[in-house]
């Protein structure tokens, strides 16, 4: 690939980001085919050291913050004009309606956003849980078998002292599962997190190159 | 853990590339390469991150007809540097406790 279709494809692959981010990034791996190139390499080989194009632009992303992404969003979907007289009066007189309206669906976008937050957290929590009540079973059920054999019964002492020993004995491996699971759910959380960023530029992609 | 730290050393090994004299990117990576190696798309993070944190300052100068970008570094860079240096000398204390008790145990 030459300088010139490695720049475009970038280009491509960023359409959606803030321009100065767009230029900023541009000018950057510019100057280094340009560098490369001065140093005495081919210019499709200087191209080819830069790496992937899929990496670079995953490394662009991942270091803008979402909200400057979700900022260039808004503003790129706001309209150019000023509201006219007759818009606004429409806005003023019609605030009973669209106040509440508005402000009932952000409480409850918020609440959404809030419970998925919880049941992220929760859901992880429930493992770690039910290894510790298999643990206290095993504890427990220790505890019974000796009182059951204070008391007389032996063969019911045994059966006790056995069932807890399998409890205590399943919530040590149950515990590094645990562990798997959690780690697991959090890289996904990272992975939904990139997701979401890929799915602000995609939308303004349309209508160019798809990747 | 260990990306925290590598990014960490990434930052202060950048800062000393221009701590002498202004540099520019590729002379960054080529000054880096016989101690760590660093491809451009990790070098781009990076310096957007210092300049952020205001540990160095861009500016643009022609070089045969076209813009380059070079960086220089601020006071709180150096200050970065140093106290990199001063944190090290923690390590490398751990470091010798650390390989102390490896020997004890064998």
């Amino acid at each position: 690939m030459n300088k010139e279709s490695f720049i475009t494809e970038l280009k491509n692959n960023l359409a959606g980001l803030p321009e100065d981010e767009i230029k900023k990034s541009i000018d950057y791996y510019e100057e280094m085919i340009d560098d490369r190139v001065e140093d005495g390499m081919p210019e499709e080989e200087a191209v080819a050291a830069l790496g992937d194009i899929k990496s670079i632009t995953k490394n662009i992303l991942e270091d803008i913050p979402l909200k400057k992404i979700v900022k260039e969003k808004v503003k790129s979907v706001k309209p150019k004009r000023g509201l006219r007289a007759w818009e606004i009066v429409l806005l003023v007189v019609g605030s009973p309606i669209w106040f509440p309206l508005g402000l009932s669906l952000a409480i409850i976008a918020f609440v959404f956003v809030l419970v998925l937050y919880l049941l992220y957290w929760i859901f992880i929590l429930v493992f770690y849980l039910i290894d510790l009540c298999i643990a206290l079973c095993g504890v427990a059920g220790i505890a019974a078998g000796v009182v059951a054999f204070i008391q007389g019964g032996g063969p019911a002492g045994f059966f006790f002292v056995g069932c807890g020993l399998v409890c205590a004995g399943l919530s040590i491996p149950f515990f590094f599962l645990c562990n798997i699971i959690a780690k697991g759910i959090l890289n996904l959380s990272k992975l939904i997190g990139r997701g979401i960023k890929s799915m602000f530029i995609r939308k303004k992609k349309e209508g160019g190159n798809e990747q | 853990m260990e990306n925290q730290m590598k990014r960490g050393l990434l930052d202060v090994c950048v800062l000393a590339a221009i701590k002498d004299e202004d540099s520019y990117g590729y002379q960054i990576i080529k000054d880096m390469s016989p101690y760590l190696e660093i491809s451009e798309s990790t070098l781009y993070p990076i310096l957007r991150r210092l300049e952020t944190a205001e540990l160095l300052t861009v500016r643009s100068a022609e070089h045969n007809g076209r813009l380059r970008k070079y960086y220089h570094i601020t006071d709180s860079g150096l200050e970065r540097i140093n106290s990199f240096k001063e944190e090290w000398k923690e390590i490398m204390k751990i470091y010798e406790f650390v390989t102390k008790e490896g020997e004890k145990n064998e």
